[in-house]
């Protein structure tokens, strides 16, 4: 198995590279090589074990040995934030994998982070963790919200205790206001405030890559549109973006050379990954993938 | 996000999948998205003014301020604009645009004007600019006419 990563990142391109076997008679893989460049010159290069560093500036190059199950990258000590290693292994911290799951999200934290877990459990401290990294965030986050919840008022981020906070929103129209706790929020309006701290979080510490799995969930037909072009339009400036999708709104919101098509005959066969461009489809798309006439 | 009917808004119909794309990369040069949607195919020339009349018509009268683009293929027949304006109704004439390429938008891709999603950015770009970069070209030229209506009904909706 080998994966292999390259991302421009202050106008430098990375490019990372890991692949693992499985000799006979082992029950865990190996690392058989791993390799870190910037703009095509290595960083550090490895072979099974045998771990090459580079020479860079006054630091000399240096070999040693690793245990060839652990990879490299996270053990090498990086001299300083400038170090590439440093900013690699940053960038890939900060990464987002989102599979939130609205209903467990209830908006209480007891810390802050930039680099919030799958499900989005630590949504609050995201929150947090963002306003602490840039106050201005709340800004980015407040408008978008406004687009999509024109009754919003604002989000407060209290403290609810020594070392914890919990969200509430604020929302106000000539008819009243209403005060409530980020838990209570419909699984469509947190999938709002997710989208909102996607592209808050993308403008101040990206650019990100984000993966969402299936962002259109818990959104109703007339808005999924809006939402994927939102995201998509955010990341046209910097970082990107790879959402899943069965929904014929957010395929249709995608075009042929950015549509990647997944698909398994069955759990013992490989998914076989094609771009949408590759096809021929006589007629629609949408009806076309109904119809199951996408021949693999 | 719900689109306000009560405000300007504008509604995409394209006859088919590469004017649909076309579309999208026209949304994503858009400031924002809030006041346009692209609806689903309609699949061929004709049917696209079926829609319109079956489908469109209704809502576009019960919301003054909807807006509606047609995108379709001219398949070299530019007569087709003329068949167009008879399927419009007289008290709608001044929301409906016709717009399309003039046989069909893979000649623009062929063209070497970009992917389909790249093209519909650069219309985009020329509109907000008032320029005729893209538009100009020979195989878009045609819709001079609607783009100039369009620009002035539409540009300060989606160009705000």
């Amino acid at each position: 198995m080998r994966f292999e990563i390259e991302v421009e990142l202050d106008s430098k391109i990375y490019g990372y590279s890991i692949a693992f076997e499985l000799p006979e008679g082992f029950k865990e893989l190996r690392i058989l090589g791993e390799k870190l460049e910037v703009d095509g010159k290595p960083v550090y290069a490895r072979e099974v074990a045998q771990v090459h560093l580079s020479r860079e500036g006054q630091v000399k190059e240096a070999n040693f040995l690793i245990d060839w199950h652990l990879v490299a990258l996270p053990i090498i000590q990086e001299k300083s934030a400038k170090d590439p290693l440093s900013i690699l292994k940053q960038w890939l911290a900060r990464m987002l994998i989102l599979q939130p799951i609205p209903s467990l999200i209830d908006g209480i934290s007891e810390q802050e982070t930039l680099q919030p877990n799958r499900q989005l459990l630590d949504l609050g401290a995201w929150f947090t963790g963002l306003l602490v990294n840039t106050p201005s965030a709340y800004t980015k986050i407040d408008t978008y919200l406004k687009q999509v919840m024109p009754d919003l008022e604002d989000i407060q981020n209290p403290e609810t205790g020594t070392d914890s906070r919990s969200l509430f929103v604020r929302f106000s129209n000539e008819q009243g206001k209403m005060r409530l706790p980020f838990k209570d929020l419909s699984d469509g309006e947190k999938s709002f405030v997710i989208c909102a701290l996607v592209l808050a979080a993308n403008s101040i510490y990206g650019p990100l890559f984000c993966f969402w799995d299936e962002p259109d969930s818990f959104l109703s037909l007339e808005e999924v549109g809006h939402f994927i072009m939102t995201l998509r339009r955010a990341f046209q400036s910097g970082g990107q973006f790879v959402a899943t999708s069965h929904n014929s709104e957010a395929i249709r919101s995608f075009s042929d050379e950015n549509t990647l098509v997944l698909y398994r005959k069955s759990r013992l066969e490989p998914t076989i990954v094609r771009l949408l461009e590759e096809f021929q489809i006589d007629g629609e798309l949408i009806g076309t993938l109904i119809r199951g006439d996408l021949d693999l | 996000m719900k689109v306000n009917k009560h405000k300007p808004h504008v509604l995409l119909l394209p006859e088919d999948d590469d004017n649909r794309q076309l579309a999208n990369g026209f949304c994503l040069s858009l400031p924002e998205s809030t006041n346009i949607k692209i609806l689903p195919l309609a699949d061929g020339w004709m049917e696209v003014f079926d829609v319109f009349e079956s489908r469109e018509i209704s809502g576009m009268r019960a919301y003054s301020e909807r807006f509606m683009v047609l995108l379709i293929d001219f398949d070299n027949h530019l007569d087709r604009i003329d068949y167009a304006k008879r399927k419009i109704p007289h008290d709608l004439e001044n929301r409906v645009f016709i717009l399309g390429s003039l046989i069909e938008p893979k000649d623009l891709k062929r063209a070497g004007l970009g992917t389909l999603e790249e093209i519909g950015s650069s219309l985009a770009k020329d509109c907000r600019e008032g320029t005729d970069t893209v538009w100009g070209h020979d195989l878009l030229r045609h819709n001079a006419t609607e783009l100039e209506r369009l620009r002035a009904y539409v540009r300060p909706i989606l160009f705000v």
